[in-house]
């Protein structure tokens, strides 16, 4: 049986100022994708086309197994959506809401509904017009966990959310992943989130997919290496460095494939190398993409 | 029509539901007015128009423009439904939210007309063209803002809309087989006013059927 639950496959989408050109993305059951972009790389928007929302022009969508978006609503019914943007509908109250989803979803938690309105300390009664940014997107959230999706889509869901409310948003998706068939694909820009939860990365960047790899991969291979050169000496020329920075005697080589041979083939002026964290390999990786695309 | 799509239509009614009861309301209160002497003739008729166009553009700005500007649109498209379920179930929840309101104030003139001395029965039949050519033109309302890609686009949707209402008015009323017939004590139902109501109920048809036919085919609903 096939276990993905995303799947796309050279997919390409024209707007009139951006392109999402041949973008491939596989999501497996049980797996939690941290989708890392900088505003405008086409997060958003590869999120719209897995749910269907906006069609692509080529290339291939499936979801859950099903066509996209040819069967999108079928797909969806296994799927929550929450997006940083989205609003309920203003004339409503959240409790309306909620019986909105019952109504819809046989598979309605009303007693996970009822603990997740008093974790996010949630009002019922409260007009959805009337929701704080931080209300808004546990609200939002609570709506689509109620109904235990095996795949719940976020894009950017703890944009703009306090570290309070960040901090309960996060916990309620690691609780999630205690089941294991249930994926999370998870937009951010915050690498600091995407790298508390998720166990794959894939990085984008103006329309593409930079790379895809398992977290602890990321930050196995990439290091940082700080060197010192004696007056007159030069490197020997290196294999897999994507970035150099030189200041006088000191040079700072970032490398994406490291190794203890790598190590001694700078030899003894090495002074320091060290580990990176997630945002520093974000902005590393798509600077040296940013390059070998030449613009 | 599935669970969603009837969740969906249902949740037209609900949302709508002050358009609903204010324009009904509305509709009829100026039916009132306008028993209340010349003045309130002209008054209540003025209002009564107002309604009806009202209604039907705050249904489109509402139930279409402001879905897609407020963000709500995503809510809506995350539910297990098709592109072209909800847009089923946005037509025809909307259509039935001004029909109420449309089918009341109708009423209420027609029975105005029929029951109120002072007016002449013959002025029902250009009473009823008028109220088919608001049914079809909150069609067009309808059908170009589900179209319309823009705010600008739907802007310019209601304000085209809303002039055609006074060209009808111009037009129509000085036909010599309406308005021959207009002031007389019954109304009479010949070949003007059926050509007239044809026409409108062509452009009803169309501007009902279109969106199944046209926004229900768009690869991109966002």
């Amino acid at each position: 049986m096939d276990n993905k639950h995303i799947e796309m496959r050279g997919v390409r989408k024209n707007f009139q100022f951006f392109t999402l050109d041949n973008l491939s993305l596989d999501l497996e059951a049980g797996e939690v994708m941290g989708f890392v972009g900088p505003n405008g790389a086409g997060k958003s928007t590869t999120l719209r086309l897995a749910m269907g929302m906006i069609a692509p022009d080529a290339g291939e969508i499936r979801l859950m197994g099903h066509a996209i978006p040819a069967a999108q609503a079928a797909a969806k019914r296994d799927v929550g959506y929450v997006s940083a943007d989205m609003r309920l509908l203003p004339q409503a109250t959240f409790g309306w809401h909620m019986d909105f989803m019952k109504s819809i979803y046989p598979e309605w938690d009303g007693s996970y509904a009822a603990t997740l309105v008093k974790r996010f300390n949630l009002r019922p009664e409260q007009n959805a017009r009337s929701l704080s940014l931080g209300e808004r997107v546990k609200a939002v959230l609570l709506l689509a966990l109620a109904r235990r999706p095996r795949l719940l889509i976020l894009d950017e869901p703890t944009t703009g959310l306090d570290p309070v409310a960040r901090h309960e948003v996060i916990s309620e998706f690691m609780d999630v992943l205690q089941d294991d068939g249930r994926s999370i694909l998870f937009s951010s820009h915050n690498t600091v989130d995407v790298e508390r939860i998720s166990d794959r990365i894939t990085f984008i960047d103006r329309g593409r997919i930079v790379e895809s790899s398992n977290k602890e991969d990321f930050l196995d291979r990439w290091r940082r290496i700080h060197v010192q050169l004696p007056a007159g000496a030069s490197l020997p020329e290196l294999p897999n460095i994507v970035g150099r920075v030189i200041d006088g005697q000191f040079v700072t080589l970032t490398t994406d494939r490291y190794c203890e041979g790598l190590r001694a083939l700078i030899g003894p002026h090495v002074r320091e190398v060290q580990r990176m964290n997630l945002e520093e390999i974000f902005v590393a990786n798509v600077m040296h993409h940013r390059e070998v695309r030449g613009s | 029509m599935n669970i969603v799509t009837r969740k969906l239509l249902a949740k037209e009614l609900y949302v709508n539901r002050g358009f609903l009861v204010m324009g009904s309301a509305a509709g009829i209160i100026s039916t009132l007015i306008a028993t209340l002497g010349k003045t309130g003739l002209n008054i209540g008729s003025l209002m009564w128009l107002t309604t009806i166009i009202a209604i039907g553009v705050m249904l489109g700005i509402y139930g279409i423009m402001h879905e897609r500007k407020e963000h709500t649109l995503e809510f809506v498209l995350s539910l297990p439904v098709s592109i072209a379920e909800y847009v089923r179930a946005k037509v025809l929840g909307l259509w039935i939210c001004f029909f109420i309101v449309w089918l009341a104030s109708s009423v209420a003139a027609l029975l105005l007309i029929f029951l109120k001395d002072s007016i002449p029965d013959g002025i029902a039949a250009y009473t009823v063209l008028l109220c088919f050519f608001m049914l079809a033109n909150y069609g067009v309302v309808l059908c170009g803002m589900l179209e319309a890609r823009s705010e600008a686009a739907s802007t310019g949707i209601i304000v085209v809309t809303n002039m055609g209402i006074s060209v009808f008015m111009f037009t129509v009323a000085p036909l010599a087989g309406i308005q021959n017939t207009m002031w007389g004590s019954t109304p009479v139902w010949n070949a003007t006013f059926w050509t007239v109501l044809g026409c409108e109920l062509a452009v009803l048809l169309i501007t009902f059927t279109l969106p199944f036919l046209l926004a229900a085919r768009r690869r991109d609903f966002f």
